[in-house]
């Protein structure tokens, strides 16, 4: 009896002996920091001013989301960032995955090769562009004048839009071999048979791609976008690296924006709101995400 | 006669153009793979042959591709004048230590999961919110405590971050490979007389030892591709080759390239290797953790 009941004892103890190390340093390193950071976002902490501050409500929000044109530009610069990449990372991603399940010899391989750029520090991927994109010895401009296309030295950086369009090049070069990997793997997961039995009735290749492919990558195609949209709302060292938010702050992205209050201007608590604003909005998007990941569990069930 | 001979005449002909059809779907295909090779790999081909090149080849025009004379002396010159080694081990240093601790601590948790579904799904989803939480909410006020404990240029405060930032993702996909695992095998050892905690580090672990080497190796590569943490907490001892190679950014983009391609050759090779390790894991890793920021 007695020794049952120690055994029992012992069982409900366990699982949280062996969880709790992870636990506590999760609590200590990110919630009670994430819990001290809502705090100051409703104080005025400025370290350029001083170590003293004050309680001032939802004024930091208020001045987010309604007064700071600097923030909402930035949420608008994000966007336009964010929505040729996803386009682009998609289709171009489809269409890779589409040729690779093609292959039937060295498919790892070239896998492996083309899933690189993803592995890569969006730090170095935007430090190796940067030398790309050099006005007199870079890459691109050697090239193109050797092609007879460019005949200026061409400077990327020189107008917002050029820049923009500059960014989403090295975006898409980044995390389209992502997204190319998770279709590969919805792809994978099709059975053959039903292009087998398509092919019987008489269905061309662009019939069973609508028809087969289309429908059943849908989910993967939702996840992976999904995915690359949270991750977007993050950019930040590709900005750092290429652009520094220029030219005229055109590609300063909200995470950009947000680093530069916090540790240019030094005011934590008004940093701590934009960047609550931002969990916010990833929030959202986290959210939807599980919703799909739901939704396509209750399908395969 | 005439009409059976006409028939196979008609099928050879099907037979060629299914053939030349196929034939030109393959080239195409490669034709297309080749091109997207050329588009992701480029860059680094032209980064590998740049830090090679002697200031001669650097200045020349028509451009040179493809180094005259191949040197190290960009390498030489990156570890000497800009101590390249030091933050290079610094990177090496951090990004092993932190996988390590992330490892020893997400095992046990995982395992808790795994095995008696501790936290139900409340503790995974919660995890998932971790994953999805923007580093940049948390920069700021482990900023101010750090500055506060004196963690900030400290190796050992950007270890603690490291790993307990990427234990979500440890668990996660330990979770998985644990859930794979025999449940019979550990309780045979049990059985014998071994404690939980023997079984698991005795029985468990070198059996789900290529999926701890898995998940170490995006443990690896993640805090070694780390940039907003680095930049913010590191000063000018603990620096790591992310932060070094911002230095190379002053002076416009045509600043002489040879030390920066060279740091960047350096900052990008395990993730070379770690690509070709863990081909089969790139869509789970990356998906739960990969590169952030």
């Amino acid at each position: 009896m007695r020794i049952a009941a120690i055994a029992l004892k012992r069982k409900q103890w366990e699982p949280f002996a062996f969880a709790s190390p992870s636990l506590v340093l999760i609590a200590a390193v990110i919630v009670f920091p994430l819990a001290y950071a809502f705090y100051l976002s409703l104080q005025n902490f400025d370290l350029s001013v001083g170590p003293e501050y004050e309680y001032v409500g939802a004024q930091n929000y208020v001045e987010a989301l309604v007064k700071d044109q600097r923030f909402l530009g930035s949420v608008w610069n994000t966007a336009v960032i964010i929505a040729p990449s996803l386009a682009i990372e998609l289709l171009l991603g489809l269409g890779i995955a589409l040729l690779l399940s093609r292959v039937i010899r060295g498919r790892p391989i070239i896998t492996a090769l083309l899933a690189i750029p993803a592995m890569v520090s969006p730090v170095m991927g935007g430090m190796a562009w940067r030398m790309m994109y050099g006005v007199k010895f870079g890459a691109i401009n050697n090239l193109g004048r050797q092609l007879g296309i460019l005949d200026v030295y061409f400077d990327w950086f020189g107008s917002p839009f050029i820049a923009v369009v500059a960014v989403v090049l090295v975006e898409i070069w980044h995390n389209t071999p992502f997204m190319m990997l998770v279709l590969l793997a919805g792809l994978q997961s099709i059975p053959q048979e039903l292009y087998d039995s398509a092919k019987v009735d008489g269905a061309t290749p662009w019939q069973s791609f609508w028809s087969i492919t289309l429908p059943l990558l849908k989910f993967t195609m939702a996840v992976g976008v999904m995915i690359r949209l949270i991750d977007l709302t993050k950019l930040f060292g590709l900005i750092f690296i290429l652009t520094f938010g220029g030219p005229g702050g055109a590609t300063e992205t909200v995470a950009f924006n947000t680093y530069l209050v916090g540790f240019k201007d030094f005011r934590m608590s008004y940093a701590s709101a934009l960047a609550y604003v931002i969990v916010g909005g990833v929030l959202v998007l986290t959210l939807v995400f599980l919703w799909i990941q739901r939704a396509r569990e209750a399908r395969a069930a | 006669m005439a009409i059976a001979i006409e028939r196979s005449v008609v099928a050879t002909r099907r037979v060629k153009r299914y053939r030349a059809r196929r034939w030109a779907g393959h080239a195409l295909t490669y034709l297309g793979l080749a091109a997207a090779l050329v588009f992701f790999l480029g860059p680094f081909f032209w980064i590998v042959t740049t830090s090679l090149k002697g200031n001669e080849d650097f200045f020349a025009y028509p451009p040179v591709w493809i180094p005259s004379e191949p040197s190290l002396s960009h390498y030489v010159g990156l570890f000497t004048r800009s101590s390249g080694a030091r933050y290079f081990m610094n990177s090496l240093a951090i990004s092993s230590l932190s996988m390590l601790a992330a490892l020893a601590v997400s095992l046990p948790t995982a395992y808790s999961i795994a095995r008696w579904r501790f936290g139900g799904g409340f503790l995974s989803a919660f995890l998932l919110v971790l994953r999805m939480l923007p580093a940049i909410a948390l920069i700021i006020p482990i900023y101010i405590m750090y500055k506060l404990f004196g963690l900030t240029n400290n190796y050992l405060g950007l270890v603690i971050l490291y790993t307990v930032v990427y234990i979500p993702f440890a668990v996660w996909l330990l979770v998985g490979f644990l859930r794979d695992f025999p449940i019979e095998i550990e309780e045979a050892a049990m059985i014998d007389g071994c404690s939980r905690l023997r079984a698991l580090a005795q029985v468990v672990v070198p059996i789900i030892a290529p999926g701890l080497a898995v998940v170490a190796l995006f443990a690896f590569i993640a805090t070694w591709n780390e940039f907003l943490f680095a930049i913010v907490l590191t000063g000018i001892e603990t620096k790591t080759m992310m932060v070094l190679v911002t230095s190379f950014t002053s002076g416009g983009t045509d600043a002489f390239f040879g030390e920066a391609s060279a740091s960047v050759v350096l900052g990008v090779l395990p993730a070379f290797a770690v690509a070709f390790m863990l081909e089969r894991y790139l869509v789970k890793g990356l998906a739960l953790g990969g590169t952030k920021g």
